[in-house]
């Protein structure tokens, strides 16, 4: 048998000539075709169960998306996660800051032994070190709980039914409902949060999910959030009620960070983003039994060590700076001192001090070492603090650095507002490949992040 | 101000305007290249659509088309014949083979970006044309090329005009107008006119666009009775004229049948077809979730807010915003159990 070889060109010209004699509906009829055959087979070699399974789903489906009950379920689940992450992380946090210091001592003992110079050992153990030490140990433990509580969630199949419930909220902001997913993986960590935006088709909706997902407070900015809740919110509580309370604030500063997400994706569909809504269609998947060792992999291999390891690669050259500027003097003063008094006039206006702003600028890189940069420069010592209870911390900025409710509440604002950090502008850059949008994304939350601290700043100095 | 101040306030306007390439006067002469270029490309335009519609067009016609004064029309017309673009004769214009191709690679410009608007990026079918209108100058022949293929390559704009092939071979639509058609048979809509535009927003508004199936019930000399189906519109024979339609492809929309988004809850229905207006990424991401002909489908939950609901369909529930269900058309469960009960009644 002999084949006739046809002229590639030829065919090309035939398939342009054919495809012309189709009609606009020859996708209608291949999908449909194929879902013909497909149901064909299916219905000669697929039984169908009872169903009961189904009806189960359909049960809870109908308790959490009820009018009633749909919203306080989501609130409470977040909140539990929260409640147990903060009380879960505390006794292990201080555990790995103990073992940390200790480490330390013993090194930089050492070192000096060994007549290493007293500068290197300094800079080595004192700074890169010690800033290791503290993002290892404020982070791991939180996270550590929180992601594999929220792997359980993913796998059960409850996310998406978040995104049915809320998705009325994106729709009228002009967004689209599965933004609520990527927000529920910026909680984990911003970064990847904007990588999960690829789940929204449509390029409008995916930059406005991209650009709004910094208001999600990531896991670098949980730590500064808790200490807040734990020290100003909850010593205002009785004991047996501290962490719940101190729960209940981190989740009312989520609560607003959603909100600043709402709004912002409302004015950016209404200026640069203009547009129509693009298709929704946001399958719920039947609920599943979450396989523990699955969960326990992809929480503990994918999540934690992946951010734990972005985190210590920006901590350490950031303890390094920090040791830099708390160890070279000017005047008798070090820089460290000397950016913070620059810095004052701009964070006193927006309620917070140099201090803060500086460890905000170290802090670009990595959001997690805010706070020990900030009781760094606070305690005046020559490198990170090593303070490892509430209680220490609780002196140190009520008494000593006159931190009132003002300053704590526009510290939670703040941080959940600002700028996101260096990992996260890159991600946007890969994501959108456009400087425009990125500067967007970079400097769209900190203009957010100084108006809202100036205005409560303003009004709260002006009513008392 | 001393003098050496002004003699260099002068140097510097100076080399702002002459400044090779980027300097003011070498942009003023690209903005006056671009004018004159979108000029010539509505006047190509013009005279291509009459060609089209067999007749020549005149420079009383073109003047007209592009608000030009007779006078600029006139050098215009010499700019063009002067550049091998098109030829007059007494009884008017004709393009040549070189004016004809840049004439049809404009047409196939604006269809394709309305067909791009209309499907990709959602645009609203009545501001489709202005947008066009703006595009049609600045896409480069390679650019259409990909865009043509990453639309599917359709062949016809949103409004049921033929779109040319990369070659300039235009497949001419064979339809006839709305009034000619006979009363009781049935049709497609395949073209609608977009001018003039208070017609053509009537013809949207009342969700009659190409695609849709109809039936005419009544043929008076006042109006124009059809039908889609479900339901029925009053049409003046102003606006019918604008409407071309040929022969239906597939049956009528049964009687009774309803959006989805209007279905109630735990009631099963049929999928009987995805709206006409329902197009490119948004139908084909419905279509594959399986939202074929004939397939059974009821609501699995409502929202607490309203909005989205939660459908089961093929064993899946997948959650459509109203906006989205509302472009499906469901047959009524009330129907076929009705039927259902009736053959029960028979067989009783």
């Amino acid at each position: 048998m002999t084949t006739k070889v046809l002229d590639p060109r030829e065919v090309l010209l035939r398939a342009d000539h054919l495809r012309r004699e189709m009609g606009d509906d020859f996708r209608d009829r291949i999908v449909s075709s194929l879902y013909a055959d497909a149901q064909r087979i299916a219905d000669r070699s697929v039984q169908i169960g009872t169903g009961q399974k189904w009806d189960w789903d359909q049960k809870i489906d109908r308790i959490v998306t009820s009018p009633v009950f749909g919203l306080p379920i989501m609130l409470g689940i977040l909140a539990l996660i929260f409640w147990i992450t903060i009380i879960g992380a505390n006794y292990p946090s201080q555990m790995l800051a103990e073992f940390f210091f200790v480490v330390e001592a013993r090194a930089a003992e050492l070192f000096i032994a060994w007549g290493v110079p007293a500068l290197l050992t300094g800079f080595i153990w004192n700074g890169v070190f010690r800033g290791l030490a503290w993002v290892v140990s404020v982070m791991l433990p939180p996270m550590a709980i929180f992601f594999p509580m929220f792997t359980v969630l993913e796998d059960l199949g409850y996310l998406p039914r978040v995104a049915f419930n809320m998705d009325w909220l994106f729709r009228n902001a002009g967004a689209h409902g599965k933004q609520a997913l990527t927000m529920a993986m910026g909680f984990g960590c911003n970064a990847a949060g904007i990588t999960a935006t690829r789940v929204i088709d449509s390029p409008r909706e995916r930059l406005i999910a991209i650009l709004t997902n910094n208001f999600v407070p990531c896991n670098g900015r949980f730590p500064t959030l808790i200490m807040l809740a734990t020290i100003f919110v909850a010593a205002a509580f009785p004991p047996a009620f501290a962490s719940l309370a101190a729960a209940g604030a981190v989740v009312g500063v989520v609560l607003i960070g959603v909100g600043f997400t709402l709004l912002s994706s409302w004015l950016l569909a209404r200026t640069v983003l203009q547009g129509e809504a693009s298709a929704f269609t946001l399958e719920l998947p039947p609920y599943r039994r979450p396989s523990i060792l699955r969960i326990l992999y992809t929480s503990l291999i994918d999540r934690t060590i992946f951010v734990l390891w972005r985190a210590i690669l920006t901590a350490a050259p950031a303890g390094a700076a920090i040791w830099v500027l708390a160890n070279i003097d000017w005047n008798g003063v070090s820089l460290a001192q000397h950016s913070a008094n620059f810095l004052q006039p701009l964070g006193y206006a927006i309620g917070l001090d140099g201090v803060i702003l500086l460890a905000y600028v170290i802090a670009i890189p990595a959001n997690e070492i805010v706070v020990p940069t900030m009781l760094m420069v606070y305690m005046g010592v020559s490198a990170m603090s090593d303070i490892t209870s509430y209680d220490k911390i609780r002196t140190l900025l009520i008494d000593e650095q006159g931190w009132t409710m003002l300053t704590a509440v526009n510290l939670m604002l703040f941080s959940l507002l600002h700028n996101p950090c260096a990992t996260t502008i890159i991600t946007i850059w890969k994501e959108t490949r456009s400087a425009k949008w990125t500067t967007i994304g970079a400097l769209m939350p900190l203009v957010f992040a100084f108006a809202v601290t100036f205005a409560v700043a303003t009004a709260v100095r002006a009513l008392w | 101000m001393t003098s050496q101040a002004w003699v260099l306030l002068v140097l510097i306007f100076a080399i702002a305007v002459a400044w090779p390439k980027i300097g003011l006067w070498t942009q003023w002469r690209h903005y006056q290249a671009e004018k004159t270029r979108r000029l010539v490309e509505d006047a190509l335009k013009h005279i291509v659509a009459w060609e089209q519609r067999g007749q020549a067009a005149t420079p009383e016609s073109l003047a007209g088309a592009l608000s030009l004064s007779q006078r600029r029309t006139l050098s215009l017309i010499i700019r063009m014949e002067k550049r091998g673009l098109l030829r007059s004769d007494p009884a008017g214009f004709s393009l040549t083979s070189k004016g004809e191709s840049w004439a049809l690679h404009v047409v196939r410009a604006h269809r394709l970006w309305e067909r791009y608007l209309a499907d990709d990026a959602g645009m609203p079918m009545e501001r489709l044309h202005q947008a066009a209108e703006i595009a049609e100058h600045q896409l480069s022949a390679e650019k259409l090329d990909k865009l043509d293929a990453h639309l599917g390559h359709p062949q016809r704009d949103p409004h049921g005009d033929p779109i040319p092939a990369a070659d300039g071979s235009l497949k001419p639509v064979d339809a006839v107008s709305l009034s000619q058609w006979p009363t009781g048979e049935q049709a497609r809509i395949v073209h609608i006119e977009d001018e003039p535009d208070v017609i053509f927003r009537q013809i949207i508004a009342a969700g009659l666009r190409p695609g849709v199936n109809i039936r005419i019930l009544e043929n008076t000399p006042e109006r124009l009775v059809i039908s889609d189906g479900n339901t029925e519109h009053r049409l003046a024979h102003i606006v019918a004229a604008n409407i071309q339609v040929a022969e239906a492809r597939h049956s009528l929309r049964p009687a009774g049948a309803i959006r989805l988004s209007e279905l109630p809850k735990g009631e099963p229905a049929e999928v009987i077809e995805l709206d006409a207006a329902c197009r490119g990424f948004s139908r084909r991401r419905l279509l594959d979730l399986g939202l074929t002909p004939q397939t059974r489908i009821e609501v699995a939950l409502d929202n607490p807010f309203g909005d989205p609901r939660a459908y089961r369909v093929r064993g899946t529930t997948i959650a459509l915003r109203r906006q989205q269900a509302g472009q499906i058309w469901v047959k009524p469960p009330s129907t076929s159990a009705n039927q259902q009960t009736a053959k029960e009644a028979i067989h009783a």
